[in-house]
């Protein structure tokens, strides 16, 4: 609660005049002779108890109607962010989150929600004035002073961004900036609580709580949780983007909330290189993958465009920009020993009728000569690396190739990323190994787009070798050995399969695991190519180098220049051409739940408003003058009450008892 | 008048009023009162039976020539009163709140009585009470004894604790002929103690009459602001808010009113509750009137 008029405040001092009085009025008494003393006596001896807790609480109610009438003379006034918190404050710093998601609505026909809880924010210090206002916020996530609150929402640093927030890394500039600040300080954090923004688990929270605890006034903290319903919203987001050939391949992902329900058609505008072109898109249920493939003119080198939905609850994440680059051919090098198994192996990543897909066998005994700067996939059919090779496989894979290793034929204790073979086994006579469990959603064996499965059970060994060392299995033999595991390693992965197509090994060569396996991994190693082309809003790959510029080429929406480098779209930076997307996480409706909160600022004494977006809540602060007012009736009612005289009981007393006399 | 609580104008106004006894009276000479001895007077009262020994001018030949027996004819006696003026003289009595002290108005009703009586032919005494003192004017008919009854009444200074009860008790003992007491008093003593004496009185066949005296601020305990109270006759001291104890104030002095009315009702003594600032005429009046229609019915 804060005041309009504080220094009436001393009014309050008023209070204490019923009590001055009374204990004046004590003091002052008259001395008179009586005579009836001893119904004086028995009087007082009666009159205590009920009669002293009568006299208090008028006295009680006199001070307190007082009290009442001096703060309602202060302009009390209640803020629906400060609640009935503390007084005066010196500074607020005001950590706002700017990420897409925020952009989403309460409801149809309101403002995004940065929008309503800036405002509030701005309302509520106009109302208090005074504090002095520093926003930190989430895109530049630089700390700079505010002039009057009036500005706040006309800043280009509380516009709309496509960015991410990281709390963590805020909550901590906050406390650096208040070291240096002295005075009362309140800290107020606007966000949606988006969990992926919130990062609960984040280790920076800790250090972060510790600055500000350890600060010398520690602050108050409020979290103006932009949480509650919301208006229907679709997103839409490129999942990746490569180019074959004159077709540009996009993997769409099409989401709604998730108590959407029913069929809807969906309008997507397709914009390439300035032409436009839409078609209709049919959602059932929640989410849509979906593949879309792009038609380049011809002679095409470079390009871009973007994919659009039409405007929803969140304006922000209604489109999806791509550009591209030349065509490239998409190299894979199959390292092995000559035979049925490397046959095999070149047929599935440069299968006929793939063009700009080649291969080239490597004779392990040629390995040192292997290059890699213009290739997807390695397919190692031998003893695991060592020495210069396993250096060039270790550097192919940190920049973003795929390796494939499959068993030499012979177990050996050499590692390679702390994985080695085991000695082959065969499978008892008559019998199979046979693949029984395998990651539906993940690894090259997942489901298809259209949710078809890999006939991945067909799959049967008489002869295997086992990967051994710390990997994420995706694929088990039915003895729960694995089959297929998994080691990232920075931007690539390294991949161990567990038989090779051989027929004294397994029918691994029939296609039908062999090469849907090979093909995803070549495209993801391929993507590394393309992938230059892309990038998300606030990476490090979105910030300029030196001596470059930025400039946008996409026509989508309204453009905001002061925000360009926080904004998706499709820009030249120098001469690089890049597309940007907002953070796939920002998607994501997990929403930061209490307990996480409370791990995240134990110790803070932090008040959560949950409510700060509510719609149609415009008014942050309240006048409660009248409030105080009605308090001060309530009490001088109650004060006169009390002070009624109890009926008393017929007096027997005579007033002229001298016709009182009885014979 | 030299004695400022003598009022001649209301003196002459009561002076066709009679004080009349409630109850026969033995007295030394023939008054104007009933006695409880059969006398000469014009009053029939019964007639008995003769017995030897009897005055034979006193029988009835009238009623022996109808019935044929012999009957004495008995007629009342009438013979003068005694009065005893009680008056309480401890401290309390000289409280004056509204209206003249307590004392004050006692010595206007006992020597406004006390000149009636006299002037009837009746015998006015006095008694004066505290509980160092108690002080006696014996009761006489003569005029010249006013005087003496006057100026001990105008000397009395109230002080100390009540004596009433002590006071009664002598008198009862010591007064051997039926009498007329009268008790000026505020009564602030034990209602049973006070029972007792008065039981004791009516034991003694004499015709008790109680001015019970208060101050009228006593009875409406008004004040507009805390006080020091000092008890005038032990001098304990208690600083109060009257507004806040008003109500038990009250309480206490009805329960005690109602307890001292009903200690004078069983020991048959005439009690009057007066407020000092009621007009002694009224009072006087009232108290005579009463007296007088009693004697008629």
């Amino acid at each position: 609660m804060s005041f309009l008029q504080p220094f009436l405040l001393w009014g309050l001092l008023a209070a204490s005049i019923p009590i001055i009085i009374h204990l004046l009025n004590k003091r002052r008494h008259k001395t008179i002779k009586w005579a009836a003393m001893q119904f004086l006596l028995k009087a007082t001896r009666e009159s205590r108890g009920k009669k002293k807790l009568r006299h208090i609480l008028i006295l009680t109610c006199r001070a307190l109607g007082i009290a009442a009438l001096a703060t309602a003379a202060a302009r009390p006034i209640v803020s629906g962010l400060l609640g009935w918190g503390n007084g005066r404050v010196d500074v607020v710093v005001l950590l706002l989150d700017r990420s897409t998601s925020m952009e989403l609505k309460p409801g149809d026909g309101y403002d995004s929600r940065r929008k309503v809880v800036v405002e509030k924010v701005r309302d509520t210090l106009k109302d208090l004035g005074g504090a002095r206002l520093v926003l930190i916020d989430s895109a530049s996530g630089q700390a700079q002073d505010v002039p009057s609150p009036e500005a706040l929402t006309d800043l280009s640093s509380t516009a709309a961004t496509d960015t991410a927030t990281d709390l963590p890394a805020l909550a901590t500039k906050a406390a650096e900036f208040l070291a240096e600040t002295p005075g009362r300080a309140e800290v107020w954090i606007a966000t949606d609580l988006q969990a992926s923004n919130w990062k609960a688990d984040d280790e920076r929270w800790a250090s972060a709580r510790a600055a500000l605890t350890a600060l010398p006034q520690k602050p108050s903290i409020r979290v103006l949780g932009l949480t509650g319903p919301t208006a229907s919203n679709t997103s839409l987001r490129l999942a990746s983007s490569r180019r074959s050939g004159d077709q540009l391949v996009l993997d769409m992902e099409i989401s709604r909330a998730e108590n959407a329900r029913g069929t809807v058609n969906i309008p997507l505008t397709v914009n390439l290189n300035g032409s436009r072109s839409t078609e209709s898109l049919t959602l059932n249920g929640q989410s849509l993958r979906f593949q879309k493939r792009i038609t380049l003119p011809t002679g095409s080198d470079t390009g871009h465009g973007w994919l659009s939905i039409p405007a929803d609850g969140n304006e922000r994440d209604n489109a999806a920009f791509f550009a591209y680059g030349p065509n490239r051919p998409i190299k894979s090098i199959v390292v092995a020993p000559s035979g049925e198994s490397a046959g095999y192996l070149q047929l599935s990543a440069a299968p006929p009728g793939f063009g700009n897909q080649s291969v080239t066998r490597l004779d392990p005994a040629k390995a040192a000569t292997l290059a890699t700067s213009d290739t997807s996939l390695v397919i190692w059919v031998a003893p695991l690396p060592t020495g210069p090779t396993a250096d060039v496989l270790q550097s192919f894979l940190a920049a973003g190739g795929q390796v494939l290793f499959l068993p030499p034929g012979q177990g050996s204790d050499t590692t390679f990323l702390d994985l080695k073979w085991s000695q082959p086994s065969e499978a008892p006579l008559g019998k199979f190994f046979i693949l029984k469990d395998w990651n539906h959603d993940d690894g090259p064996l997942r489901d298809g787009i259209d949710g078809t499965q890999l006939p991945a059970d067909r799959l049967r060994a008489i002869k295997r070798q086992i990967p051994i060392g710390d990997a994420a299995p995706l694929a088990r033999w039915d003895d729960t050995e694995p089959f297929l595991v998994r080691r990232i390693v920075e931007r690539g992965t390294a991949w161990f399969a567990g038989s090779i197509p051989d027929y004294t090994w397994s029918n691994l060569g029939d296609a039908d695991v062999l090469l849907p396996l090979i093909q995803r991994l070549v495209a993801v190693g391929a993507e590394r190519f393309d992938a230059s082309y892309l990038t998300t809003v606030g990476s490090e790959g979105s910030k300029l180098l030196p001596g470059e510029t930025r400039t946008r080429l996409d026509d989508y929406g309204t453009p905001d220049p002061a925000n360009a480098a926080y904004e998706a779209g499709v820009f030249k930076l120098g001469d690089r051409l890049l597309a940007f997307n907002r953070p796939a996480a920002e998607d994501g409706p997990e929403v930061a739940s209490k307990e996480a909160l409370d791990t995240s600022l134990s110790g803070t004494g932090y008040t959560l408003f949950e409510q700060a977006g509510k719609p149609g809540d415009s008014a942050v602060s309240k006048d409660v003058w009248r409030a105080f007012l009605i308090a001060m009736l309530f009490f001088l009612i109650s004060e006169a009450i009390l002070c009624l005289p109890k009926k008393t009981v017929e007096s027997s007393l005579p007033t002229r008892p001298g016709a009182k006399a009885t014979a | 008048m030299k004695y400022d609580f003598l009022d001649s104008a209301l003196l002459s106004k009561l002076g066709s009023l009679p004080v009349e006894s409630r109850t026969p009276m033995i007295g030394n000479v023939a008054g104007k009162h009933k006695s409880p001895h059969r006398g000469s007077s014009v009053e029939f009262a019964e007639y008995r039976k003769y017995v030897a020994g009897d005055d034979t001018r006193r029988l009835d030949w009238k009623a022996y020539a109808r019935s044929d027996r012999y009957y004495i004819k008995e007629f009342e006696a009438d013979t003068n009163l005694r009065a005893y003026f009680v008056v309480d003289t401890s401290g309390s009595m000289a409280f004056s709140g509204k209206a003249e002290p307590k004392i004050q108005y006692a010595r206007r009703i006992a020597a406004s009585l006390s000149y009636l009586l006299v002037n009837q032919g009746d015998a006015a005494g006095l008694s004066v009470c505290t509980d160092k003192l108690h002080l006696e004017v014996p009761p006489s008919r003569r005029p010249a004894h006013l005087d003496r009854l006057f100026t001990t009444l105008g000397s009395l200074d109230p002080s100390g604790d009540t004596g009433l009860v002590p006071a009664l008790h002598t008198i009862a003992e010591k007064i051997g002929q039926r009498a007329l007491i009268v008790i000026l008093s505020d009564l602030f003593t034990d209602p049973d103690q006070l029972a007792d004496a008065l039981q004791h009185l009516r034991y003694r066949k004499h015709d008790v009459c109680v001015f019970h005296l208060l101050d009228p601020q006593e009875i409406g305990f008004e004040f507009d602001r805390p006080h020091r109270f000092v008890d005038l006759e032990d001098g304990t001291v208690l600083v109060a808010e009257p507004n806040l104890i008003a109500e038990e104030y009250h309480t206490a002095l009805r329960e005690f009113l109602t307890k001292v009315r009903d200690v004078c009702h069983d020991a048959n003594a005439g009690y009057q509750l007066v407020t000092t600032d009621t007009p002694m005429e009224e009072l006087l009046r009232g108290f005579l009137m009463g007296r007088l229609s009693k004697r008629k019915h």
